[in-house]
């Protein structure tokens, strides 16, 4: 398995946050009708998708939080666990934007159609700087050996690297079915008439 | 090391430092570097950096609630950089601050340069000198954007700083100005400098 070098793996994954923090900020920015309307019958609107990942945020940030007190210094090198490695490769979406192979969230991860879009994006926001600080943290600490349980299972661990990992890839997935819902929600809506600049600038990693 | 010799070149005209305090000075910074579009901090974030400029040019933007982004600043070598009020403040950052090219840098963080601010009136001196001229163009820009027509603010920008044409992207010159990319471009072809 490849390694890398700590450092760079969790200053690679904090830029990809602020990427999203950026992406997210348009969001904010956008007419909230656009974001709360489903862009075909039964598909997420963007709303529903930015609370779908804060969900994974509630369980993800507490569980990263608390194994990452365990008091074992940093190692220069991080080596990712099989499983880790592919989670984080069935989740990361290709260079060209691509999601491959299509997924089904658990019932509990599956939010609600109706939602008030402000408290979404600024929970959304809240848990990526959370998120960034947490990176922070874990530069003094082993992200090898120190180890997070998955939210399906509590008996499933994954190297808190790889979690991070996961977790990232899983977000930038889902911006871009943001990025395809936007103009399907444009075009079936008929209420749209510019393309609104959160995607021109889609988050492109 | 060439990019401390830059460092070094750069601060002694601001603010002599005798032989002790510049190794101590020199000693906090490391070298780092990364690709071109990375977003080193993000709006909401309290910016834990001090940059040195050595390759590259980087931004501070805004995002606006018609969702246009307005460039703040640009930085490129030899010069300062990161988003400074956020890091002297050490409150979270109106802006993100991105390289716009591939970009290399010396770094370092707050807690470091604040211990030597505090041990150091040396030290202490080039840091408000610094700030001061750093507030001088902050606020002769801020003339320039309340007052001048968009030919006076492309001539301003290239008596100043000609050279930027070739560096930086037209469409990010436009969006420092406040004026329509368009309009920039008939500026270039128009205006006898």
């Amino acid at each position: 398995m490849k390694s890398f070098k700590s450092i760079d793996l969790i200053e690679q994954l904090q830029a990809d946050i602020r990427q999203l923090i950026l992406a997210a900020t348009y969001l904010e920015k956008e007419d909230p009708e656009l974001l709360l309307s489903a862009p075909a019958p039964g598909k997420w609107s963007v709303a529903q998708v930015l609370e779908h990942l804060n969900s994974y945020g509630r369980y993800y940030l507490l569980a990263i939080e608390k194994s990452l007190e365990a008091d074992k210094p940093q190692k220069q090198l991080f080596t990712p666990g099989w499983i880790g490695n592919y989670f984080t490769k069935i989740m990361k979406p290709g260079i060209d934007g691509k999601i491959g192979n299509k997924m089904n969230a658990p019932k509990n991860h599956r939010p609600a159609a109706d939602l008030d879009i402000k408290p979404v994006i600024d929970n959304f926001l809240e848990q990526q700087q959370r998120l960034l600080e947490l990176l922070e943290k874990a530069k003094q600490k082993d992200i090898g050996a120190i180890r997070t349980p998955i939210s399906i299972s509590r008996f499933i661990k994954l190297k808190v690297g790889d979690t991070f990992r996961f977790f990232v890839a899983h977000e930038q997935r889902h911006f871009f079915q943001i990025a395809n819902t936007l103009p399907d929600t444009q075009k079936s809506t008929g209420k749209f008439q510019s393309i609104p600049p959160a995607i021109q600038r889609s988050p492109v990693f | 090391m060439e990019a401390f010799d830059s460092l070094k070149n750069f601060i002694h005209p601001v603010q002599p430092l005798k032989e002790n305090e510049w190794e101590l000075f020199n000693s906090i910074w490391q070298p780092f570097e990364c690709k071109r579009k990375t977003i080193l901090t993000a709006a909401g974030e309290t910016e834990r950096h001090l940059y040195f400029v050595t390759e590259g040019v980087q931004r501070a933007f805004y995002v606006g609630d018609d969702q246009k982004e307005a460039t703040i600043v640009f930085t490129y070598p030899y010069s300062f950089s990161g988003v400074a009020d956020s890091f002297l403040t050490q409150t979270p950052s109106n802006c993100f601050f991105e390289t716009l090219t591939a970009s290399k840098f010396l770094r370092t963080t707050y807690r470091q340069f604040e211990n030597l601010m505090n041990e150091y009136p040396a030290i202490q001196q080039l840091v408000l000198k610094l700030t001061a001229f750093a507030l001088k163009g902050v606020l002769t820009r801020q003339i320039e954007i309340q007052c001048f027509s968009a030919e006076e603010k492309f001539r301003a920008l290239l008596k100043r700083s000609p050279h930027v044409l070739q560096i930086i992207s037209h469409k990010y010159l436009a969006s420092y100005l406040g004026i329509d990319p368009t309009t920039f471009s008939k500026l270039l072809g128009s205006v006898r400098l």
